[in-house]
């Protein structure tokens, strides 16, 4: 069984009814989660363009701190695989990185292209736990936080600070660097931390080539971003609420919106693990997951899981890109195999139903739809 | 359904047809009003025409239309790329660029860089641009394995079936290089490259690579030739650069994008980065004439504020400190990445009046307008949406004087500008923006009004106007489908994305695969762009190599 209302299992058919019967009566509806293929997010800009929906990735909090710094102030950045075939040194922000994996990668090499290529590629910590099974030098963050030492550092660095200071040490090794990489999660940092970084990224390029790198988030964020660009022109919290899309962080923070009592009804889409919300509970809820158990939500359906039961495009953390993966080779979140499931339609194919089933009446007209002459 | 499009003025300079006359459409092709199969047939659709002029539907070869860099700037510069309702946006959505497209008669057009490491994100956001066909060129020159290639003196065959693997498996409708070893050098620390600096890690020239990359392009009969981006773009004395590399081609097919940043000759030889430029054009203008085997777009200057956008990661980094807001983007991704770089031409500015004037120097002073085809290297000289305001300037002299007397006199001192008589046909026009595009993607099926082409027909009212004609067709039709009417999208067809016939070598793609997993610990088949990327559509067309 792929499909429940109120926790009882149903037919597929009915559970699709009630969800665009729930979104079409909605006066405020979110579509939220997105942690999906792209063309499941895709559909789902597609519906909430037709329903008048905002837009909130389950990637929201973390991707906003660095988009919000991207566009107060722009930013270097590199891959994590041009950082391994060329970073002499690694500098990891705050404890994140050390979870990665990456790190742990990049220490079992030295660079092989570029200018560094041949030398040995030296590890540096700043407010992290450390491993002792990765050599490091390691520097500890002061009580004021990680953004204020990447303030401090960039002071250094600009050489604004004069005093002997504990951090004077690691920016030389900044500055001497050949290809130096900062690794930072920008969830951890903060929005403020990664404006410092990006500043203190920005200021080394005067002398010599650094670049920060961004972990990516787990739950799809970074693509649901390439599709919100170009389906709105704007990053992923948008509202079609006035049949246009209007961009904000802020207001269309589904969290948010829920604890205020903006939204009406909700459709979290997760083809791929996420969280769920708490107030997947408290907003009547359609919910469309790869491994549901059916008491999610008002209405639950169950998809199949991308890079499982078919081939998809989806975000890949170690190429940095939307990249294909084929049937069966999804990495992350891999789960049993489930008989059940096994046979679960797309989430496009879903939304797409869904979005036939909306009333034209109950449908945003589109103004730049105009009739002809 | 035979369609006639009955009594405007029909112009195809390929046909040398400037006349009154029928256009006559049947199952999405252009048909002979002598050919047998429809000669006694009353249309079953007829298009009032009198007072308009018909044309081919305009061929776009290079907009930044889709890719990691066009959402790049977006998340830069969030204000540009806002939605007004019944405003739509070039530099806005995927659906605001084909509507703003298909509005001024346009029915194709190309992405000029599509790196192959993104080139599934940038062929499904080109797949979201609706009632255009669509293209995407590969972009190579910087990537690590091909400079390993190079740099191993491996034979021209290994070269050419790694370009080969890489517009297959990209989906790609030809090939460009972008400041050929460029991006790498800078990573190295460079801030300047030309065209015979080498690449400091592979030992190797940026004109090798641009050697090795003009022979593949030739060997595998890629239709579009190789399209170049050169190095110094935007400095005094780029005319340099763009001369060198013209004869470096050696009568190799040669397609250069957005001469006109390339039109500025240095005021002061000896200290060409501090004394200025002056207007190339007639420099550029001469050499395209000398050689045959050469292309151009222009890349026309706009005013106002744009981001610029494009994989010379060196020159964006370079052209950082005039960032205008001051905020900027330089991604050193796994071949190229990208810079963005926001800009505002300003109509004050003496730089940007003159840039202003140079391109549409170039444009006047074209030996063969087919071979200078009208872009503003979207959004990086200003939006596309300016076509008919250009139009307009290259098609009536004293509209040119009013707006050059507007600017700066620099930009008439130091450009020819205000001397040039020359006043554009509809003919030239149509080779500018139809015949010539067409032809140098090596679409056939386009570009043109003869039987068996495409019936992709822009109808525009004829009026002095220039600016308004263009600026919304009185019909555009994709296919035989009218997708516009009076300037109004009525029917939000799909359009296709035209992706090249290549075989490529299996022995190429194993030794890829490998690399590729060492690299990136992820092989070939995540590089794909599978069909099943598009649920439930037919995206892609195939375009055949020349015979």
């Amino acid at each position: 069984m792929t499909a429940w209302i109120d926790g009882q299992a149903v037919e597929r058919d009915e559970a699709v009814a009630a969800a665009a019967a729930l979104l079409a009566g909605a006066r405020g509806p979110v579509i939220a989660g997105l942690c999906a293929e792209t063309a499941a997010v895709q559909a789902a800009f597609d519906l909430a363009r037709a329903v008048g929906a905002s837009l909130d990735p389950a990637a929201g909090p973390g991707l906003y701190a660095d988009l919000g710094a991207l566009a107060s102030g722009g930013a270097m950045t590199t891959t994590a695989a041009e950082a391994r075939g060329r970073a002499d040194l690694v500098l990891a922000l705050g404890p994140a990185p050390w979870a990665s994996g990456l790190l742990a990668d990049l220490a079992a090499e030295a660079p092989a292209r570029g200018r560094a290529a041949g030398q040995p590629r030296t590890l540096l910590a700043l407010g992290g736990p450390g491993d002792g099974g990765i050599q490091h030098v390691a520097y500890p963050a002061g009580e004021a936080g990680l953004a204020a030492e990447i303030g401090l550092v960039r002071g250094l660095v600009a050489g604004r600070i004069a005093d002997p200071h504990p951090l004077a040490d690691l920016a030389a090794r900044l500055r001497a660097a050949l290809y130096a990489v900062v690794v930072y999660d920008p969830a951890e940092i903060g929005a403020l931390g990664t404006e410092m970084l990006n500043g203190l990224v920005k200021d080394l390029n005067e002398v010599t080539r650094c670049f920060a790198l961004p972990l990516g988030d787990p739950h799809q964020g970074r693509a649901v971003t390439q599709v919100a660009a170009w389906s709105t022109g704007q990053g992923p919290r948008v509202g079609f609420g006035r049949g246009y899309p209007e961009h904000d962080p802020w207001r269309f923070d589904a969290a948010r919106q829920a604890e205020s009592g903006e939204i009406d009804a909700a459709l979290w889409l997760a083809s791929l693990p996420a969280p769920l919300p708490a107030w997947i509970r408290t907003v009547p809820t359609v919910a469309l997951l790869g491994a549901p158990k059916g008491d999610e939500a008002r209405v639950v359906i169950g998809v199949g899981v991308p890079g499982e039961a078919f081939g998809a495009a989806l975000w890949h953390p170690r190429r940095a890109a939307i990249a294909w993966q084929e049937a069966g080779s999804q990495e992350a979140g891999s789960q049993e195999a489930d008989p059940i499931r096994s046979g679960a339609p797309a989430a496009a194919v879903i939304l797409a139903d869904i979005q036939t089933r909306i009333p034209a009446a109950s449908a945003v007209s589109q103004p730049e739809s105009s009739a002809s002459c | 359904m035979l369609t006639r499009i009955a009594g405007g003025r029909v112009v195809d300079p390929t046909a040398s047809r400037d006349a009154i006359g029928d256009v006559w459409i049947e199952d999405g092709r252009i048909v002979a009003q002598s050919d047998p199969a429809i000669a006694d047939r009353a249309p079953d659709r007829t298009i009032d025409a009198t007072g308009c002029i018909v044309m081919a539907g305009g061929v776009e070869v290079h907009s930044h239309i889709a890719g990691g860099n066009v959402v790049l700037a977006r998340l830069l510069l969030p204000e540009l790329g806002v939605s007004e309702p019944g405003a739509p946006n070039p530099h806005g959505s995927g659906h605001d660029v084909g509507l703003l497209y298909a509005r001024m008669g346009y029915t194709t057009a190309v992405e000029p860089a599509m790196p192959p490491v993104n080139a599934l994100a940038t062929q499904l956001e080109l797949a979201e641009i609706p009632l255009l066909d669509r293209g995407g060129l590969c972009v190579m020159g910087n990537d690590d394995q091909l400079l390993q290639l190079l740099r191993d003196r491996e034979s021209a065959d290994a070269v050419r079936d790694l370009v080969a693997l890489n517009v297959a498996t990209s989906r790609a409708l030809g090939v460009k290089v972008i400041n050929a070893g460029g991006a790498d050098a800078f990573k190295d620390g460079a801030i300047r490259f030309s065209l015979d600096d080498e690449v400091p890690a592979y030992g190797l020239t940026s004109r090798a690579i641009l050697n090795g990359l003009l022979d593949a392009v030739e060997a595998l009969n890629v239709p579009h030739p190789l399209h170049v981006h050169c190095s110094n773009l935007g400095l005094p004395g780029a005319d340099d650069s763009l001369i060198e590399t013209l004869e470096a081609a050696e009568g190799r097919r040669i397609h250069f994008a957005h001469a006109q940043f390339y039109a500025y000759a240095a005021v002061d030889k000896d200290n060409p980065l501090t004394g200025g430029f002056a207007s190339a054009a007639p420099r550029i203008a001469e050499a395209l004439a000398r050689h045959p085997n050469a292309t151009l777009d222009i890349g026309q200057v706009v005013f106002g504020q744009t981001a610029t956008i494009s994989l010379d990661i060196l020159r964006q980094f370079s052209g950082r400190k005039a960032a205008s807001p001051k905020k900027w983007i330089v991604n050193a991704g796994d071949a190229e990445g990208g810079g963005i770089v926001p800009f505002r031409y300003r109509d004050r500015g003496p730089t940007s009046s003159l840039q202003f004037a140079i391109g549409l120097e170039l444009m006047l002073l074209s030996p063969d307008p087919e071979r200078t085809i009208l872009t503003t290297d979207h959004p990086n000289g200003g939006p596309f949406t300016a076509y008919p305001r250009i139009l307009h300037l290259l098609m009536d002299k004293e509209a040119r004087d009013r707006e050059v007397a507007a600017h700066p006199k620099v930009a008439a001192e130091r450009s020819g500008l205000a001397a040039i008589e020359r006043e554009y046909t509809l003919s030239e026009v149509a080779q500018l923006t139809r015949s010539g595009p067409a032809k140098l993607l090596g679409l056939t099926d386009r570009g043109h009004l003869r039987p068996g082409a495409r019936a992709d027909i822009a109808v525009y009212r004829d009026q002095p106007d220039r600016t308004a004609m263009f600026a919304r067709a009185h019909r555009v039709l994709k296919d035989g489908a009218v997708i516009v009417e009076d300037g109004e999208v009525v029917s939000w067809t799909r359009g296709h994305t035209l992706s090249l016939t290549v075989e490529a070598d299996a022995g190429m793609a194993r030794r890829t695969d490998t690399y590729l997993q060492s690299r990136f610990g992820a092989g070939l088949s995540t590089f794909t762009v599978p069909d099943a990327a598009f649920p439930d559509r037919e995206v892609f067309e195939a375009v055949a190599c020349r015979t």
